[in-house]
């Protein structure tokens, strides 16, 4: 007698519960019942009316593995129609990705370094920031971690330039609109706490899994959100007081935006950068899983032999390219905020 | 990131279970590892019923994995057993084996594990030729161009490569490509059936995804076990082509848990399952829809003859009740 025989013949259900064959599987529970007799009444007083328990007393009522198995269903008969618009739609990543990692690697090293060097010593303008990152790439190169070091390096490149790309726009949108950012503010919440394989692995049905846009969209999705979220509070924090005498020059929003907003959002924006860099970089180790090469493969390959020690100097390595990251993103905020204050 | 998990989490349980196994006479506290794994997920709840309802001890089941549960048995002393460890795949067990800080029980799986390079059956059945590992090297585009390898850190992955080295692979068209994680080797295979697509890569028996997708073992060649030695090295000089051999997967337990519980030691020992058999409930979860518990309640409540050999007298008293 299961708990919920009553409602069902309450409501006239019976028949209708007794057409279907119950073929449920025996379950642990059921099983030590079987086992200890006296034991077998012992279930909760008031069970909760689940689909299971339901299931007990009608075997017409589907059981919740019926559910996810709707789930997975609803999911194949889709596959194809969104295989036919995410695939091409998302392709340019997959280039984009192989285009750096090529060219990173195929650069000798004399080259692309001098090159990184060069690009660090024009955003932030600092002696020691440019000194620091010599000497961590001389370290890295010591001890052959280079290359996984660039390839890593070349993937966040991408990765955050698309995140800025995409980003700021939709930052702006949402500054300019209260309704937009009610609405976004879930799905970007939504975005940060999703477990990456709980949707990456629907991905591999989509694309095929040695796509590097798998990896790509792994990182975009996770590293994307600060830098909206601080596009949005830059500009809506921009003070009320000049945007007034920007109207009563009669700019146009487009003059507004470009010439008042923008600028005065910048340090704020340029934290938003800052903070994407490092959400990038925190998704490395994640992004091997899904086959990106780089420092990650090396951190799994040392946990899953229990090589410590590989585990451990990869580890540093994307600690050292953390450090090295925020410097000299740091620095670029500090070079554009004192610019601002003095004109 | 999941091992690392996996990792704490069996490090935390072990902690906290360390004062478990002391008395002898009525069993007591018995920690036991959970892989995350379609048959190490029956063999573990079939032990625990037996040992819970036959012996009257309490487990606790830790999940886990092959090369984290040795280190911690190695380091620790816990937990008291290790079920299923594929030792092809985990380097550290040898070593362990020899220093006495496991003691090998049984062989689990009975007739071995197989792995192999493998391609679905409507691969197969459309192109007979590509059961061997020339047809397959002729035909590179029938299978995707691609050798769907194992993650970096399995054993199977250096030895793959080495294959793939060994047969020219790569010069024939057919790229190594190595998985980032089981998961997404799995999910390859998942997405190749669902739109009946090429697929060739490696793989292992008994396993679900082989129950649920079935595959047929594509052939290497004749096997020689001191050339295995080369082909499981990294830097082996001449790698050749050849099968795996079958893969001894074992039930281990630690020493002073052997010493304490002869007569829980010794289910352990009898409990052991042929490729048959565990195919054969693998496939019946899958039609089912069923969790890896509930294979174990089916196998438990259909087929007594097989354990009631396991256990012992008293414990057969106590489980009468389904014995009949």
């Amino acid at each position: 007698m299961a708990f919920y025989d009553s409602l069902f013949n309450g409501l006239g259900l019976r028949v209708w519960c007794d057409s279907a064959p119950g073929t449920a599987n025996l379950s642990m529970a059921s099983l030590l019942a079987k086992t200890n007799p006296e034991t077998a009444n012992s279930g909760p007083i008031f069970p909760f009316p689940s689909m299971d328990e339901l299931y007990q007393a009608c075997s017409s009522f589907p059981q919740s593995r019926e559910f996810t198995a709707a789930v997975e269903d609803a999911f194949l008969n889709v596959k194809d129609v969104l295989k036919s618009v995410l695939d091409p739609l998302t392709q340019p990543l997959s280039w984009l990705l192989e285009l750096a990692l090529f060219s990173f690697l195929a650069a000798p090293w004399w080259i692309i370094i001098p090159l990184i060097l060069l690009f660090v010593w024009y955003v932030c303008r600092s002696v020691v920031v440019t000194a620091f990152v010599t000497l961590s790439f001389v370290f890295l190169g010591f001890i052959d971690h280079l290359d996984a070091a660039l390839q890593t390096l070349a993937i966040i490149a991408v990765c955050t330039g698309i995140c800025i790309l995409l980003g700021v726009p939709v930052g702006i949108a949402m500054a300019k609109s209260n309704r937009l950012q009610r609405g976004l503010i879930p799905l970007l919440d939504l975005l940060q706490t999703l477990p990456t394989f709980v949707y990456l692995i629907p991905l591999i049905f989509l694309f095929s899994v040695t796509e590097p846009k798998l990896y790509g969209i792994a990182i975009i999705v996770y590293a994307i959100v600060p830098v909206i979220r601080l596009t949005d509070l830059g500009i809506r924090l921009v003070d009320q007081d000049v945007v007034e005498a920007a109207n009563a020059f009669g700019m146009s929003p487009r003059q507004k935006l470009l010439g008042v907003e923008l600028p005065l959002a910048l340090p704020n924006i340029m934290a938003g950068v800052n903070q994407t860099i490092m959400m990038s970089l925190a998704m490395v180790v994640i992004a091997s899983l899904v086959s990106a090469p780089g420092l990650g493969v090396l951190v799994l390959r040392g946990i899953r032999n229990l090589e410590l020690g590989v585990g451990l100097i990869a580890g540093l390595g994307i600690v050292l390219l953390a450090v090295i990251l925020d410097r000299v993103s740091k620095a670029a905020i500090a070079r554009v905020s004192t610019d601002q204050t003095f004109k | 990131m999941l091992n690392i998990k996996k990792f704490a989490i069996s490090c935390a349980l072990v902690a906290g279970l360390s004062a478990g196994s002391a008395q002898a006479q009525d069993c007591g506290e018995v920690s036991i590892t959970e892989m995350d794994w379609g048959s190490a997920v029956i063999v573990t709840q079939v032990a625990k019923f037996l040992l819970e309802q036959g012996y009257g001890c309490s487990i606790t089941v830790v999940p886990s994995a092959s090369t984290p549960a040795l280190a911690s048995v190695s380091e620790t002393g816990e937990p008291d057993i290790i079920t299923e460890v594929w030792t092809n795949g985990a380097p550290a067990y040898i070593p362990l084996l020899e220093a006495g800080k496991i003691n090998e029980l049984t062989h689990v799986l009975s007739d071995g594990g197989v792995e192999g390079l493998w391609i679905p059956v409507y691969l197969a059945e459309a192109h007979p030729e590509l059961l061997t590992i020339e047809g397959v090297l002729a035909n590179p585009d029938l299978v995707g161009n691609r050798m769907h390898n194992c993650p970096v850190g399995w054993t199977c992955q250096v030895i793959a490569t080495n294959v793939a080295k060994a047969g020219g692979f790569e010069a024939s068209g057919v790229e190594d490509f190595v998985h980032g994680s089981g998961e997404t080797l799995t999910a390859s295979i998942a997405s190749a059936y669902s739109s009946k697509e090429p697929w060739f890569g490696y793989y292992w028996s008994p396993s679900l995804v082989l129950g649920k997708y079935p595959m047929v073992q594509v052939a290497l060649g004749s096997h020689d076990p001191a050339q295995q030695a080369c082909n499981s090295d990294v830097n082996c000089a001449t790698p050749m082509v050849q099968n795996w051999p079958s893969s001894v997967v074992t039930t281990v337990v630690t020493d002073t848990f052997e010493a304490s519980h002869p007569a829980e030691a010794d289910v352990m020992r009898n409990l052991s399952f042929t490729n048959a058999m565990m195919n054969g409930l693998l496939a019946w979860q899958d039609e089912n829809k069923a969790t890896g518990d509930e294979a174990a309640v089916y196998f438990l409540s259909t087929q007594q003859d097989i354990w009631k050999s396991w256990i012992n007298d008293s414990a057969r008293g106590k489980l009468a009740a389904l014995l009949q």
